[in-house]
């Protein structure tokens, strides 16, 4: 069956016996490339949802929104990471979340110097075709094989075989765009904290002058605050308008908890986070952490 | 505004000899908010404390800032003072320019100096934002638990319960005593240890204010000083103890054998059992690996295949007053305590590392708690020492030291501390039993520190002839009857050869089974050796870094029986200390939570070593973190887990530390 068919019948079901209050989803965007989320409380609306490759927007977000009331939201397999990472920090209660999984072909999005629709690097890169947590799956599951870790991107490796100095260089080319608009905290299902440290001013950790070492210093920090927790939905850069590569950032610290931990976060909700973790007597190895 | 008054001691010359305290003094006073300077011959004198007390009326301060020791010496005092000037204790800081400064850099007197004003600025900075801090009030629940029945453990119940407060006295065996009920005779006076033992342990059994729970183990403590919870698992019996008379039929009766743990395995005892004639309490226990009808009931669980073992039940069909009871189930009891005491004792080394002494090969090579037991009149032997291998008395007795004790190879570097101790009373014994006993005992030194020590080892030697020498044993093999012990005699330089009937490991003392899990569930420290570790090697013998739990005996390092009991009663006064108060101060310098800011993560429990962080459900259905006062150390390891800065250390707030840092760095 149609994949968006199949959401729309669910939806239509979920609400009409009044097991959720709202279906988050997607509907048709304005520019051909990207969908937009919709958020659908009556039953008479379900016809504008739809999934297609235009789907990229992480829904899992807006569950820190809604944490008081059940909500079904229609979620990719990256998606679907986030919602374990809600619920191993205790940030929704699983029982009001209905999950409506989609088998993912990968999506597209505007990509600068990109001409016309492509899948996101990410995605051409990406094993995990089925979600990790559903209530309800739409799509036929792929055969996959053991989930280990991709190889990182090319573009990271690119930027690991630069000398320091041009990769410091790159880095500043990046940030130096930043206008500190946030937008990329608010997409982030990481992004939790009700006061972020840029916010605070004592201790004022990051100045809030826009300039390129005040913002080297909130990606810096936020990039640790998410290692070993992000899960590569890409949401960040999506939302980013200048395009600075958070994907490329975040993707390196991924892959280097994956490589010393043996560590994927959100594939289960009851995984500790090996950064965030005390526990008695660990000695462990590089790569023990999860087999542990 | 802040008022800050700015002391500096001179701490005689250690540290005015090196920092140059005028300088210190004219650029404390340049300082924002410091509206009083001055210098002390020494601040902590009845002189410098009257002079600060002044300084605080006069100038109205109040913030002080006291550029001095370390904290951890006069901290108590200053606070004292100021708080007896009006001022809350906790708006003072305290800069340590004699550790930091002068002593580390006592060449260097431009340095010194300088370092010296740095932290001096730094305090200013810190207690600039001090906010004063009140210390909370809780109950005490006035009733102790002591773990390990051993003599620590009963001296410190005893002590305890003599004090006139309730006691819990929870022993893994079926009977207390310890270690010491398995001693024939004890050094360096030679009493024998059942004769000096048993009045105490019958006084235990007999006490109206001790509860004694044998046979049981403390499975999790919750709470903090004043305010524990313990779970205690009661392992059933199946003797009601209530009913049981400890005449004594069952025990003698019963077929089933097992080694005796109390014998170390050189005796047998039965199935249903109490582990020596004077335990206390006398009322046995079954042993369910070795009773006949469990391994029957067992057989019949299994589907009843192959050989039908014997139904057995003699015991019940003998017993007078039917107190033997099949159906009784482990049962876990719940007790609150203001206090507890852990003095769980010692085991000896494994020393089957040590291949080349025979240890376990050779039948009459064995451990020097085995040669307890056999020369003990109450022991399998009757007090007859025999050679395990064919019963016949020995004549040439070797025994080797250290076995397990100061060898990094088998990853024991320290002194076992009694063990030279024992082999001298052991060869003497060996004499008084049969004159024509020759020993020798292989060591590496002679420790005899102690009150008539040295002269007991003297004895061994004068007396009863023992042979010392010196040096380490290379190899045990048998040879016509004989055990021959090879070694190396360094003082002679050259080797020995020694013919033996007997051969004695001085085994070392390690920690109990399971020291480790009880010290866990306790949040109390262990060292490398599983050792527990107490608060301060010299001031604190007895306390732990954990409010209101205190260690006694060898759970915490090798002692003889006398530094056992010295231990025990030194923790039941602390007890009694801590007991004796009807509310206790909470240390104010806690973490504290802004629930608003918190977002529920509980990062910071994971990363709490003392679980003093609980989860409370807001009106509005967020749930946010609580701290529990009472278990709260102030590590602050919570403050640096939380991203969103809802945490924060009363004392050590984060606006405090940065400011200090920002006059550091300045
Ligand atoms: C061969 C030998 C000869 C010795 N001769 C002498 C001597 O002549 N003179 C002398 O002064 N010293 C002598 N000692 C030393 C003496 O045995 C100890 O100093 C003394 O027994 C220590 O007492 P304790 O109470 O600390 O420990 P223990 O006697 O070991 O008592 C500890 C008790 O705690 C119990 N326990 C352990 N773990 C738990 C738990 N988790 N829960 C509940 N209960 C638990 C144990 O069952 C035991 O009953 C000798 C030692 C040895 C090895
Ligand atoms: S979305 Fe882009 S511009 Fe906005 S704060 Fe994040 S990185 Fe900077
Ligand atoms: S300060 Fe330390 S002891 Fe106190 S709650 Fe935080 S982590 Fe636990
Ligand atoms: S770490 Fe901070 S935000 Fe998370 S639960 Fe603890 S106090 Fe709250």
């Amino acid at each position: 069956m149609d994949l968006s068919q199949a959401i729309r019948d669910k939806a239509r079901e979920l609400l009409e016996t009044g097991a959720v209050k709202c279906v988050i989803g997607y509907e048709t965007g304005t520019d051909g490339i990207n969908a937009r989320p919709a958020f659908i409380y009556e039953a008479a609306e379900v016809d504008r949802l739809i999934f297609d490759e235009t789907c990229g927007h992480n829904l899992a977000t807006y569950l820190l929104h809604h944490r008081a009331e059940n909500i079904a939201v229609v979620v990719k397999p990256c998606d679907s990471r986030a919602i374990n990472l809600l619920h191993g920090e205790h940030q929704i209660e699983r029982d009001k979340v209905y999950i409506i999984g989609v088998v993912c072909p990968g999506v597209v999005g505007r990509q600068w110097g990109v001409k016309g629709r492509q899948l996101l690097p990410a995605c051409q890169a990406c094993t995990d075709r089925n979600p990790v947590v559903y209530d309800y799956l739409v799509g036929e599951p792929v055969a996959e094989g053991a989930p280990a870790p991709a190889p990182p991107l090319p573009e990271v490796e690119d930027l690991e075989r630069m000398p320091p100095e041009e990769r410091c260089q790159f880095w500043r080319r990046e940030f130096e765009r930043c206008i500190r608009c946030y937008a990329c905290r608010q997409a982030c299902p990481g992004c939790q904290c009700t006061e972020c440290f840029v916010e605070r001013l004592e201790p004022e950790w990051v100045g809030i002058r826009i300039d390129a070492p005040q913002n080297w210093m909130w990606h810096t920090i936020r990039a640790f605050h998410l290692a070993g927790r992000c899960i590569e939905c890409q949401a960040c850069r999506r939302a980013c308008p200048v395009d600075i590569r958070l994907d490329l950032l975040n993707h390196k610290l991924a892959w280097e908890v994956a490589q010393l931990f043996n560590f994927r976060p959100g594939m289960t909700a009851e995984a500790l986070f090996p950064l965030a973790t005390f526990v008695r007597d660990e000695k462990l190895g590089v790569g023990e952490w999860a087999s542990s | 505004m802040a008022r800050i008054g700015v002391f500096i001691c001179h701490c005689g010359s250690n540290i005015a000899g090196t920092v140059d305290i005028p300088r210190v003094v004219a650029e404390a006073q340049k300082l924002p908010m410091v509206v009083h300077a001055e210098d002390n011959e020494y601040t902590c004198s009845e002189v410098g404390q009257r002079s600060l007390r002044e300084a605080i009326q006069e100038h109205r301060l109040n913030r002080v800032v006291i550029g001095a020791c370390s904290p951890r010496m006069h901290e108590n005092t200053f606070r004292n003072t100021v708080a007896s000037a009006g001022l809350n204790p906790y708006l003072l800081e305290m800069a340590n320019l004699r550790e930091h400064a002068s002593w580390v850099h006592g060449d260097q007197r431009e340095a010194a100096t300088v370092k010296a004003i740095d932290l001096i600025r730094a305090a200013v900075a810190k207690v600039a934002r001090a906010q004063p801090l009140f210390a909370r009030q809780i109950g005490v629940t006035k009733r102790a638990l002591v773990i390990g029945g051993g003599i620590a453990g009963i001296q410190c119940a005893l002590d305890i319960a003599n004090a006139g407060f309730e006691v819990v006295l929870v022993e893994r065996t079926p009977s207390i005593g310890g270690r010491m009920a398995q001693l024939d005779k004890t050094f360096p006076t030679l009493d024998c240890s059942a004769c000096i033992l048993t009045p105490k342990m019958v006084e235990v059994g007999q006490h109206p204010r001790i509860r004694l729970l044998t046979y049981a183990e403390v499975k999790e403590v919750r709470g903090f000083v004043g305010n524990f919870e313990a779970d205690i698992l009661q392992k059933a019996r199946h003797v009601d103890h209530d009913k049981c008379l400890g005449c004594g039929i069952c025990w003698q009766k019963c077929p089933a054998r097992a080694p005796s743990e109390f014998d170390m395995g050189v005796g047998q005892r039965t199935a249903i059992y109490i582990p020596f004639a004077q335990a206390v309490p006398g009322k046995p226990v079954i042993d369910r690996e070795h009773c006949r009808y469990q391994q029957y009931l067992e057989w019949q669980r299994a589907g009843a295949e192959g050989k039908k073992p014997p139904e057995c039940r003699i015991c019940e069909k003998l017993c007078p007053v039917g107190a033997i009871d099949w159906e009784q189930r482990d049962e876990m009891i719940t007790e609150e305590f203001g206090a507890i005491v852990v003095a769980t004792g010692y085991k000896t080394f494994d020393h089957s590392v040590y291949g080349e002494y025979g240890g376990g090969r050779y039948p009459d090579v064995i451990t020097s708690l085995q040669l307890e037991r056999l020369m003990s009149a109450s022991g399998p032997t009757l007090g007859e020492v025999t050679r395990p291998s064919d019963g016949q008395p020995p004549k040439t007795v070797v025994f080797i030291s250290c076995v397990g004790s100061r060898d990094d190879s088998v990853g024991r570097p320290y002194c076992s501390k009694v063990c030279c101790m024992y082999l001298a009373k052991q060869s003497i014994m060996l004499k008084e039993h049969d004159p024509e006993v020759q020993s020798y005992i292989f060591y590496i030194d002679i420790r005899a520190g102690g009150k008539n020590y040295e002269e007991f080892v003297r004895r061994a030697q004068e007396e009863a002839g023992t042979v010392y020498i010196r040096g380490r044993v290379s190899k045990t093999y048998p040879e016509k009857g004989k055990l021959i012990v090879w070694g190396e005699d360094s003082l002679m330089g050259r080797p020995v050869q020694i013919a033996a009937d007997l051969v004695v490991l001085a085994t070392g003392i390690e920690p109990s089974e399971g020291a480790i899990e009880l010290a866990q569930t306790l949040h109390i420290s262990y060292d490398v050796h599983s050792f527990l570790v107490e608060a301060h090697p010299k001031l604190r013998p007895v306390e732990t870094m954990t409010d209101g739990v205190f260690l006694a005996g060898t759970a915490m390092g090798p002692m003889d029986i006398p530094d056992s009991v010295a231990q025990g009663s030194a923790a039941a006064a602390k007890v009694c200390g801590l007991l004796s108060k009807d509310t206790l101060a909470l240390e104010p310098m806690v973490a504290n939570v802004n629930a608003v800011k918190c977002v529920g993560c509980l990062l910071c429990q994971q990363v709490c070593p003392f679980k003093a962080i609980d989860t409370e459900t807001l009106r509005d259905g967020r749930i946010v973190v609580r701290i529990n006062e009472g278990l709260c150390k102030g590590c602050g390891l919570c403050v640096s887990a939380c991203r969103p800065g809802a945490m924060n250390l009363r004392g050590f707030s984060n606006e405090q530390l940065l400011a200090q840092v920002k006059a550091l760095t300045r």
